[in-house]
């Protein structure tokens, strides 16, 4: 079976998966999971055969061979002589437009095309991997739930949609896509929508990603009228010559072939608004914590593992458009670390055991943006490694989470429960696991990953420790070499500007976020990164120690539920605290994952590829993010092990802070306040105005006609003499009108 | 203009007279259907209406000398003969569902919000009914035939 056949089955079988689970689920009753498992297990199955058909076909070796098979399965919309870009749109300024013939009309053509390269291959396994192991769990977890069928229903659509968005080679297909993920991810948090707190949650969530969203639907169409394209690969026009995809081998391997300055700059800024939407960055970050309102599983694969990683896809899939842009490479990296930091310092207080590991999640993803920010090979590969081992850990985690609360009778609340370590000696020691992962302590999969990051950071921020490869900044690629390079997009025939020798992109003028690229920020965030390590093993041990040590102590929901979850439970958390332990460990000495991401298209960028550094373990480094991380468990262990959890906290001694964290340092409030209630102000007027007065104008014209209507009704009397009457007399005045006229 | 006049056309004073009955025949139909409650009285109105106009029609064909009123007064009777089945049915159904002949007894097909129209006065016959002066029976009383009593009262 040929690649391109085996890409369209990872999505494929969820959907088919997901349909029949929505026709026959009644049916099914207790069976409705057959179909979503065993769709998505297949799913898995095939990814799995991607990963090693792509690792296979990149080779490995030194210069890394870019892979990228696209499948087009048809064409979704084609227009020809769509825009002709007006004299003074970007486009048709020398040196801002790449690929496209200033002048000429373009045609508008969106393929439904998959692609497959490294990046995508390792998402795919993601997904369907844990997706697989939060459908199995979720057997356990959800049974004798009404809903039994709709959830594995809407999960196996999520599958469907988050495989289609990573694997779509047009940002026109990302779109579609990432608004589907969106709407299983609305669903899914609304899922116990009898539930004021769950519906309210769900309403939020998709609302506030709506902010992200129409960031994305601008930065598509600011792409468009770019690059005259958007396609991810390149395409072969009716005439012959290529047309450059946005991220096509042509455009890169050509070192003028993305938009800098001012436009570049806000496409980038835009999709960065996407991505903090859906990855739950600073400022719209406030939809997760709420979306654990949602069933665990859920959580632990839409909210946890796979969909909020959306944003980091995103960015690290648009890395050679982010090169050319500075200023909005450095803004990911502060929205990140700021993200991070703030996220750690909330998650401290929090008592609600999924809202901690809510707040980790936003953390880690903090880190990642951090990581893709730094726009080096490390720091991307830094970043989907990360993405990686958190999905495994934080997946663990949150599974772990649902078997507390399975057995806790739906109590979350940690200082309501003590000591489970007794009662489910799986549970816990597979939430030790997960917890030593993410606080990053060596050898568990955490601490490489975290590592790579923090080395990404101290990279910028100390170049010349680095050696030579922190001298080049990032809008100054070196040229590749001729041989290596491949066709420019003078080889392929290309028409346009560039046939002018305008080559004046990366002269375009630089705008003012480029000042902050300098090393004295990358320090700070580099600092700040490093106390967030601290933060996350403090908040991840506490919540730890609160729930898992100390006397045993069970609240009154649990009722005969006071026992570790059943098999198909547990099974799933073994299996994932596998590669929670291992995974780090062996991908970073045998460098697997970051030589084959590095054959990732979007990666084999000369900007990006020039940055590529041999390798090195820091140990000053490893040392520093291990005492952080020591410090934190140390001071939680102080605080919180062998207490009861409902003991005084150790948070006491934060005084005034305290509050101000607890309640999530008023953002929501914020909010409410300056977005929520004038909106609300604005709809109470319109309500009024709608009420009194339109409604009012058309009641007046209904009464209109009643009021006549009621002045001749009682004529209609039923008595027939009285018809008779009215008969005489209309033929009277018939014969005196006519006797008159006549 | 005038047909072919097949016989002598009347002279005025015929027509007169004739139009006169025909009009106190059509105005006292009117007036019974107006004010008259009882569903045959105002059947038998109607009818007398429609035969105050026939005669109006036979004086007119007199005075033109033309029989074309007349066939049409033929025709008139022949209709009202049917009709008169017809309404008679009608009658009668009416009787047999409300056991009156009242035509206020229908009135349900007024408009809703309206009351029903009863009648609050109903005149009085204060005056004793006059005593008849009987015949003394004279003669046999005929035979009666038992079955023809039987049948007679079905009838």
């Amino acid at each position: 079976m040929s690649p391109s056949f085996l890409l369209v089955l990872v999505p494929l079988l969820p959907l088919v998966a997901a349909i029949v689970t929505v026709l026959a689920g009644r049916r099914l009753g207790s069976r409705a999971h057959l179909p979503a498992v065993a769709g998505i297990a297949a799913a898995a199955a095939v990814a799995f055969v991607l990963l090693v058909i792509t690792a296979r076909s990149s080779g490995g070796g030194e210069q890394p061979r870019p892979v990228d098979m696209v499948t087009t399965l048809w064409q979704w919309a084609t227009v020809s002589d769509a825009y002709a870009p007006p004299a003074d749109s970007p486009a048709a300024v020398p040196g801002t437009a790449v690929g496209v013939d200033a002048h000429a009309a373009r045609p508008f053509s969106i393929a439904v095309a998959l692609r497959l390269d490294p990046l995508t291959a390792t998402m795919l396994m993601i997904i369907t991997g844990v997706g697989l192991l939060v459908a199995i769990y979720s057997i356990g977890y959800m049974h004798d739930d009404p809903g039994y069928p709709r959830f594995f229903a809407l999960v196996a659509m999520f599958v469907f949609s988050m495989s289609m968005l990573v694997a779509a080679s047009n940002f026109l297909l990302v779109y579609v896509f990432w608004e589907a993920v969106g709407a299983c991810s609305y669903l899914l948090i609304g899922f116990w929508f009898q539930k004021p707190e769950a519906a309210r949650a769900a309403k939020k969530a998709f609302l506030v990603n709506r902010v992200g969203d129409f960031g994305l639907a601008i930065g598509v169409f600011l792409l468009w009228l770019t690059y005259g394209t958007l396609d991810f690969h390149d395409t072969l026009s009716p005439d012959g010559t290529i047309l450059p995809g946005i991220l096509g081998q042509t455009r890169l391997a050509d070192v003028s072939g993305y938009v800098g300055g001012a436009v570049g700059t806000a496409i980038c800024l835009l999709l960065l608004l996407a991505a903090c939407g859906k990855s739950a960055q600073l400022p719209l970050h406030v939809w997760l914590p709420d979306a654990m309102e949602g069933p665990t599983p859920a959580s632990a694969l839409i909210h946890a593992a796979t969909m909020v990683t959306a944003g980091i896809y995103l960015i690290a899939r648009s890395a050679p458009l982010y090169m050319a842009c500075p200023g909005a490479l450095v803004t990911v990296s502060i929205v990140g670390t700021t993200t991070a930091l703030v996220a750690a310092l909330i998650g401290t207080v929090q008592n609600d055991l999924k809202r901690v590991l809510a707040y980790s999640t936003i953390s880690q993803l903090g880190y990642m943006f951090a990581s893709l920010g730094t726009g080096t090979l490390l720091g991307f590969t830094a970043a989907i490694f990360h993405l990686l081992t958190h999905a495994f850990f934080k997946a663990l985690l949150f599974l772990g989470a649902g078997s507390v609360m399975h057995s806790m009778g739906g109590v979350i609340d940690m200082r309501r429960f003590g000591g489970l370590r007794k009662l489910m000696p799986i549970t816990a020691a597979t939430f030790l696991i997960g917890s030593l992962a993410l606080a990053g302590v060596a050898p568990f999969a955490g601490f490489f990953s975290k590592d790579e990051i923090l080395a990404s950071l101290h990279q910028k921020g100390w170049p010349s420790a680095h050696g030579e490869h922190g001298e080049h900044h990032a809008f100054m690629p070196t040229l590749p070499d001729a041989a290596t390079a491949g066709p420019t997009l003078h080889d392929v025939g290309y028409r346009g500007v560039a046939d002018h020798g305008e080559h004046t992109l990366h002269t375009a003028e630089p705008v003012g976020l480029d000042a902050l690229d300098s090393p004295g920020v990358w320090q700070t965030l580099f600092w700040m990164a490093l106390v967030t390590a601290g933060l996350t093993a403090f908040y991840t041990f506490r919540a730890v120690f609160m729930t898992f040590t100390g006397p045993l102590r069970v609240p009154d929901e649990a009722g005969h539920h006071a026992h570790e979850s059943p098999q198909v439970m547990t099974l799933p958390l073994i299996i994932l605290a596998v590669p929670a332990t291992l995974a780090g460990l062996v991908l970073f000495t045998t460098e697997g994952l970051s030589s084959f991401l590095a054959a990732t298209p979007s990666f084999t960028a000369p900007a990006v590829a020039a940055t590529a550094a041999p390798a090195v373990f820091h140990w000053d480094l490893a040392l520093q993010g291990t005492l952080a991380a020591a410090l934190g468990i140390v001071i939680a262990a102080v605080g919180h092990l062998g207490r009861r959890s409902d003991g005084p906290q150790l948070e006491r001694w934060l005084g005034p802070v305290r509050p101000f964290l607890e309640n999530r340092m008023f953002i929501d409030q914020l909010y409410t306040a300056v977005v929520i209630k004038p909106v609300e102000a604005v709809a109470y007027l319109a309500a009024m105005f709608d009420r009194s007065i339109i409604d009012r104008l058309v009641q007046g014209v209904a009464r209109l006609p009643v009021s006549v209507g009621n002045l001749v009704r009682r004529l209609q009397s039923g008595l027939v003499q009285r018809y008779a009457l009215a008969g005489v007399v209309g033929v009277l005045a018939i014969i005196v009108l006519l006797a008159w006229r006549l | 203009m005038t047909p072919t006049a097949l016989f002598a056309a009347a002279p005025l004073p015929l027509l007169q007279n004739g139009l006169m009955v025909g009009a106190i025949l059509f105005s006292l139909g009117l007036v019974g259907i107006l004010t008259r409650r009882n569903l045959i009285v105002m059947f038998l109105s109607a009818e007398l209406m429609l035969q105050g106009i026939s005669v109006s029609l036979v004086a007119w064909s007199r005075y033109h000398g033309d029989f074309g009123g007349q066939v049409l007064v033929i025709f008139v009777l022949s209709v009202a003969a049917c009709e008169a089945a017809v309404a008679l049915v009608f009658v009668l159904q009416a009787f047999t569902r409300t056991g009156r002949l009242d035509s206020a007894a229908w009135q349900s097909l007024r408009e809703a919000s309206l009351a029903r129209s009863v009648d609050h006065e109903i005149p009085a016959i204060d005056a004793p009914l006059p005593v008849f002066p009987r015949l003394t029976p004279a003669g046999v009383s005929p035979e009666t035939d038992a079955d023809a009593a039987l049948q007679r009262e079905h009838v």
